[in-house]
């Protein structure tokens, strides 16, 4: 009885996404047979849902209006995490889409899987021509690999700093101050004045954010060779930097309820746009929510940097590209080209940056937005194309590659829960999260040697 | 294995445990009542077999080959590189200390939950009886629960005792409780393990108030002119007769705990906090689909049947003996 069980319940996962596949597959044929004379249908999954669902809804719909070759149809798999777990078994079992929307974190997993035809390469085979050059820095830095871009950039985003205007100036202060050390006195004094009980929500990914894009930004080092980008030999070594110091600020303001955890059954986003918490470090993404639920004077600024750093470097990227994968006829390869060509005008660029909060990954989408006057409606959509942008990137700063990074990221969620339960110490849980890390790293590493 | 300690029935049940089986298994040894059918060629007997055999040929055998192959390889989720790493993914899994805390809170959930179901189904069922106004709504509050899907249930209790926005957090923190399921792991834990009891208290309360009313009424009457109360009569006369139900829903409520929780921790605690609450099924979920390490999943998975396979002989020996099956 308990085998039966056991296996039904893996088979129920199994056979629920194999028929998902078989179904999105025979959907396929079907309308592939009513429509083999006028277009040919290019499949995406992506991970848009709610508002950003509707956004996409609409991109797609001016594609098709756009040409009568192709008809792109997207389908939500749900979360980023749903839509790679349906992408590899319908891979597995040849009933894959055309086009996958993929996080920044699964890049590497991506980039060698074999699976994916890299999009520089097939826009040449198409004949299309994109100016790699024009995308913005650190984004192109990200997706670039041999001169060649593995993946179309298309949400990209990264964290800024949210905050309740009215809590600041109820606290007597004109704005978050642009120091962790400063704003921890700020914090203090919003909750010290009972201006607010909640004086920052923490963010879901805030590892992204506040342990990642706080090394970039001050120039720590996350990993040898280069956070990945030297090879597959890289190793964690985020526990010997300031990141302690970081994470035990984290632990002390958890201990204070200056920062609240918000847990399961709750979006920490809602903690923040419901005005119950003063401030809130997350994506610009964000903007979406912010823009269409808080009802109190919100604004947001750059992410703080430490106090010895004197010119902070860029931050981290964030969101998610579009990879095409391998295995497709090659009507719907030209089809795929074709609408990367389109997703990637500047029109276009411009059009998904307004609507969404995501940046504008190239110059030329950027001045266009600039030309219309776009930014000085809304000048929290700049932060984060200005935060992405400025300085020269380092090494430190350029980005973070690394192998299964979801399990690392899995990994140090637990270790630093540990820390907010009081059942490890900071130095600790970062030294079991480096270990356990550096471990997937190599299991990684031996799994994709040579390539 | 537990519910049935305080609950020793007769001891005249066969000495072997599972000779009862074994008597089946020799066709002309058979005894009164126990039927057996005899076909002169084996074709008829291989067709009626078949479809039950191509069942699990399709949802055990080959599943359980997956698995087993998948547990000594590492392997890229696409299928495009295999690595054969002998027992590698068992001896990390043995040497992580999560693992091993996982394995302990699986072990103790399961039996708190087991009990803490089986006690309060039965006295809701006992209860039944003697509710006469209302019975109807009665039964139907209790069995409310069944009918909201796993995922449902625990964002309500997710939500429900959140420690920001929750009403019943709120209300233990008025009663001085610092109750914070993400940064207490006991908190977390309990919660778990009320949201995995509620789910399944009405699943064991129907099969106990069905188990009662086929108590014959005799036997009641005859201990109630005996001077038996209520709650002797309950103890004497129908536990002994509905043992055998008892001992069923102890196996459900494992497998219950063991398997089916999954969707509730997902919801309520997603494993944490610090993988407080990540039992070994929801280990194997998130290592597998979410994290796409398929090795290290399909290792879990073939510890976690070994797990079950010792537990269900365990169960069988130890209980099954005290067990009476003939009223």
């Amino acid at each position: 009885m308990f085998r039966l069980d056991l296996k039904d319940r893996q088979m129920g996962l199994y056979f629920r996404k194999t028929a998902a596949a078989l179904l999105a597959g025979a959907m396929g044929l079907t309308s592939n047979a009513a429509m083999a004379q006028e277009k040919v249908r290019v499949e995406w999954w992506h991970a848009m849902s709610g508002r950003l669902g509707e956004i996409v809804d609409q991109l797609i719909a001016d594609f098709n209006a756009s040409q009568d070759e192709y008809e792109v149809v997207g389908i939500n798999k749900g979360s980023y995490a749903e839509t790679f777990a349906a992408m590899i078994a319908a891979y597995r079992v040849g009933q894959h889409p055309t086009l996958v929307q993929a996080t920044e974190r699964s890049f590497l997993t991506m980039l060698y899987s074999g699976a994916v035809v890299p999009v520089g390469e097939l826009m040449e085979a198409q004949g299309y021509e994109i100016d790699w050059d024009d995308f913005v820095t650190p984004v192109a830095d990200f997706y670039i690999v041999d001169e060649t871009p593995a993946a179309l950039p298309f949400n990209s985003s990264t964290a800024i700093l949210w905050y309740n205007a009215d809590h600041f100036r109820a606290a007597g202060f004109d704005g978050p101050a642009q120091t962790w050390q400063k704003l921890d006195e700020q914090l203090y004094a919003i909750k010290e004045q009972g201006v607010s009980d909640c004086s920052m929500a923490l963010a879901g990914d805030f590892i992204w954010s506040m342990i990642e894009g706080y090394s970039a930004i001050n120039d720590y080092p996350y990993a040898t060779s280069a956070n990945g980008y030297g090879g597959l030999d890289t190793q964690y070594i985020f526990n010997t930097t300031q990141v302690v110091g970081q994470v035990e600020r984290m632990k002390k303001w958890i201990d204070d309820d200056v920062l609240q955890i918000a847990g399961q059954g709750l979006s920490p986003t809602q903690l923040f746009t419901s005005g119950d918490c003063s401030t809130y470090i997350a994506s610009t993404a964000t903007h979406a929510a912010v823009e269409s639920g808080a009802e109190f004077d919100w604004s947001a600024t750059f992410m703080p940097h430490e106090e010895g750093t004197a010119e902070p470097l860029n931050s981290n990227i964030g969101g998610a590209a579009l990879w095409v994968l391998q295995g497709k006829s090659d009507e719907e390869q030209a089809g795929a080209a074709a609408f990367l060509d389109f997703i990637a005008k500047p029109q276009t660029q411009a059009w998904w940056s307004g609507e969404t909060g995501y940046v504008p990954v190239t110059n030329a989408a950027y001045e266009l937005m600039l030309s219309e006057g776009f930014f000085e409606e809304h000048p929290t959509r700049e932060i984060a194309i200005l935060q992405l942008t400025r300085g020269e990137p380092t090494e430190n700063s350029r980005g973070f590659r690394f192998g299964n990074s979801d399990q690392t990221f899995a990994v140090m969620n637990e270790e630093l829960q540990s820390v907010w339960t009081g059942q490890k110490t900071v130095q600790q849980a970062l030294d079991a999260s480096v270990e356990r890390g550096n471990q997937i790293l190599r299991q990684y590493e031996t799994l994709h040697a040579g390539k | 294995m537990l519910a049935s300690e305080p609950m020793t029935g007769r001891r005249d049940a066969p000495a072997r445990p599972f000779s009862r089986f074994a008597q089946r298994l020799v066709p002309m040894a058979s005894e009164s009542g126990l039927k057996a059918a005899h076909f002169r060629k084996g074709g008829i007997a291989a067709w009626l077999l078949a479809p039950q055999l191509l069942i699990l040929l399709f949802f055990f055998f080959i599943p359980s080959w997956k698995a087993l192959s998948l547990a000594f390889v590492q392997v890229d989720p696409f299928g495009g590189t295999t690595l054969f790493v002998g027992l590698e993914n068992f001896t990390r899994l043995l040497a992580s200390d999560s693992y091993r805390a996982s394995a302990v809170f699986t072990f103790w959930f399961t039996i708190i939950q087991n009990v803490a179901t089986l006690g309060i189904a039965g006295l809701l069922a006992f209860a039944t009886d003697q509710v006469i106004r209302g019975r109807f709504v009665y039964k139907s509050v209790i069995l409310l629960p069944y009918a909201i899907a796993p995922v449902i249930s625990g964002v309500l209790w997710a939500f429900l005792f959140n420690p920001a926005v929750g009403p019943m957090a709120q209300f233990l923190h008025s009663l001085g409780i610092p109750w914070d399921p993400n940064r207490r792991p006991f908190d977390a834990q309990v919660l778990i393990t009320v949201a995995a009891v509620w789910k399944h208290v009405c699943y064991d309360y129907i099969f106990l108030v069905a188990a009662l009313l086929a108590v014959p009424q005799s036997l009641i009457e005859a201990a109630a002119l005996d001077g038996a109360g209520p709650v002797r009569r309950f103890f004497t006369v129908s536990v002994p007769i509905i043992m055998p139900t008892v001992f069923y829903l102890v196996i459900m409520n494992f497998t219950y705990g063991l398997f089916d929780t999954f969707g509730i921790i997902d919801a309520v605690t997603a494993g944490g906090p610090g993988g407080a609450t990540n039992t070994l099924v929801y280990k194997v979920y998130q290592d597998g689909f979410v994290l796409l390490d398929l090795g290290s999943s399909a290792a879990q998975s073939v510890i976690l049947m070994a797990i079950a396979i010792v537990f269900t002989i365990l169960q069988f020996r130890a209980v099954e003996r005290k067990v009476n099956y003939q009223v």
